[in-house]
């Protein structure tokens, strides 16, 4: 009964009200970038326009004793002042101390990931993600403050150290420069654990039976299924970690005190002590350019030494009659 | 007949004694080692917070007195308020921007995607230390040469540093959220005459809800934790939670800054339980929040 009062005018339907609506939308249809508008204003507005103004300030100068900068006269000579022996030694350590930290932070995440994504029961496997992600959530600086409390030598483990007989003398791990590499790793686990986790997640466990079934052993079917398909969190990770590693000085200022300085310490002092804005600017520059040439060099050499592997691994499959 | 029967069998046997071998219970262990080293430094303040000394360094003994301390401490109150208050801005702003753009990315790309992939690429991988010394000098031309006197107010200038990164990431999750959306719901909505209006609020903004909400305690959070940015702009009398810390670390650490630490950590734990329980009724996997909140 209802279906036969509807039928009658869904039928001609599709030849009269179609275009209606079509051209309706069509009268309101602005442009497709209108909701992202304000979001690239913005952007603009307060990220690449004050950018481009330290960019600008690094061709300058600091003009006498009470000004912060000049363009007056425009010149490289900052770039020279910033990688002369006074600051360069300070970007090599920041090189050193973020790319080993990287690197640590992988050795950590990658079996800590598989074993979550692949071991650890499904049903638990929210809560352990939930605790990966608890002291990431946890205040930046509060978390690198744990360990003062920890390595300080009048703290505990160095009370207990002593007590035990393992140690003469307190702890002397705060402030060196073991202590910052510890901190980092620390800080930025989290930022590996999670892109790694999520990419060996979504392989499917069939493709490792297939590998078994085909006779691999488990470190094999490891290296050459599991590890390539996650190829991509793994890289994600690396660029999560390395960028806010190399900008980070507040890590090291808690546990390396004068000792323990980055680049980024470098940049804060010249526009928060000395004042010199050109200078400060143009080290800016140099901190980017040193972590673009970084991954650069990550990026080609992973790509050539992929290629490498794959010729030589290449599979194969001897041809069948069909 | 023996070919599959082996087959079938060896598998089996292996599954069974896969369990209890060598190999697991390493990756076990290594598992519970990496997540002791990530509490341990949080146990600890926790349990510094309850010292009763006056240095936070050093046990003296077991007492409350640091959290009645930090709680009638006029410096820590304001510090914590303006954290929470430009949190809330930066939120607030972050979450608009990032999902409209969001939203813009997953159903209207066109040409003008790469360049906008471009600014928000570059937004995320730039250094905070960069971010921050660009906008010192800005906030200050437009304060004093632009006449603008909102920029010369301290909360004002933390809610729009910290609203930057903070909208890149809202972006993301949303666009992947909403990418994974079937546009059919939409389209068949459409064709029972909603209005593009209607459609957007009644069918995409409650399936989008979830990425939503999680970009926008993720904004409300990384702004909380933001120190490097807010020690630049801030100004006097608003300075934030994480500054007063790394300033007081310069003169002495006392156990009042473990007491409101270990508060500020309830919290977190109070808004992320509730968000992965609202994540978890929208039928979201354990992968996808994740992948979510790492944007990938």
């Amino acid at each position: 009964m209802t279906q036969a009062v509807e039928q009658p005018p869904a039928h001609p339907a599709p030849a009269a009200p179609q275009p209606a609506p079509a051209t309706a939308r069509r009268a309101l249809r602005l442009p497709g970038f209108t909701l992202a508008a304000p979001a690239w204003l913005w952007l603009i507005g307060f990220f690449l326009a004050p950018v481009s103004l330290v960019l600008w300030y690094s061709f300058g100068e600091k003009p006498g004793l009470f000004g912060t900068h000049s363009n007056e006269v425009l010149s490289l000579d900052r770039y020279g002042e910033a990688l002369e022996a006074d600051y360069l030694p300070t970007f090599v350590n920041t090189l050193r101390i973020a790319v080993l930290g990287t690197l640590i932070c992988l050795v950590i995440a990658v079996p800590f990931a598989y074993w979550l994504a692949v071991k650890v029961d499904p049903r638990w496997r929210g809560v352990v993600l939930g605790l990966v992600m608890v002291p990431y959530w946890t205040n930046f600086l509060v978390r690198p403050l744990g360990w003062p409390v920890i390595l300080s030598p009048e703290g505990w483990v160095s009370g207990l150290l002593q007590d035990v007989g393992l140690r003469d003398e307190p702890l002397a791990v705060l402030y060196t420069r073991g202590a910052v590499q510890l901190g980092v790793v620390y800080n930025y686990l989290a930022l590996m654990i999670l892109p790694i986790y999520v990419a060996f997640d979504r392989i499917d466990p069939a493709l490792r039976e297939a590998s078994r079934d085909l006779g691999a052993n488990r470190w094999r079917t490891f290296t050459r299924v599991s590890l390539p398909l996650a190829a991509p969190g793994v890289a994600a990770g690396l660029v999560l970690v390395f960028i806010p590693l190399m900008g980070d000085y507040v890590t090291a200022t808690v546990l390396g005190g004068a000792k323990g300085t980055m680049a980024g310490q470098l940049v804060a002092s010249q526009f928060q002590t000395a004042q010199n804005w050109a200078l400060g600017s143009a080290m800016a520059v140099v901190l980017i350019v040193f972590i673009g040439v970084t991954v650069a060099f990550f990026a080609i050499a992973w790509t050539s030494v992929r290629a490498v592997v794959r010729a030589r691994t290449r599979l194969v499959v001897p041809e069948r009659a069909a | 007949m023996r070919g599959p029967a082996t087959g079938a069998a060896a598998p089996a046997r292996a599954r069974r004694t896969r369990r209890p071998d060598a190999a697991n219970a390493a990756l076990a262990a290594w598992g519970v080692l990496v997540l002791v080293f990530l509490f341990l430094p949080i146990v600890f303040i926790v349990v510094q917070s309850f010292n009763a000394g006056r240095l936070l360094l050093i046990w003296d003994h077991f007492g409350t007195g640091a959290y009645r301390r930090a709680l009638s401490d006029p410096a820590i109150r304001g510090a914590v308020g303006v954290s929470l208050r430009a949190a809330a801005g930066a939120s607030a702003i972050a979450t608009v921007l990032g999902t409209l753009a969001g939203v813009a990315l997953a159903r209207r790309a066109g040409r003008w995607v790469v360049p906008f992939l471009g600014i928000l690429g570059l937004t995320l991988v730039t250094p905070e230390i960069v971010d921050a010394v660009s906008l010192l000098p800005w906030f200050v031309w437009l304060g004093t040469d632009a006449n603008l006197s909102l920029f010369n107010n301290g909360l004002a200038r933390l809610v729009v540093g910290h609203s930057l990164f903070a909208t890149a990431v809202v972006v993301f999750i949303v666009r992947a959220r909403v990418q994974g959306l079937e546009e059919s719901l939409e389209e068949a909505a459409a064709d029972l005459y909603a209005t593009p209006w209607r459609r957007f609020l009644d069918v995409t903004v409650p399936l989008m809800a979830p990425a939503v909400l999680a970009g926008a305690l993720m904004a409300f959070t990384l702004s909380l934790d933001n120190t490097i940015i807010s020690a630049f702009v801030q100004v006097s009398g608003s300075t934030p939670w994480p500054v007063y810390v790394f300033s007081a670390l310069r003169s002495s650490l006392r156990p009042e800054i473990a007491a409101v630490s270990t508060l500020m950590l309830l919290l977190t734990l109070v808004a992320l339980g509730l968000v992965a329980l609202v994540l978890r009724r929208s039928g979201e996997s354990s992968r996808d929040i994740a992948g979510a909140m790492t944007g990938a």
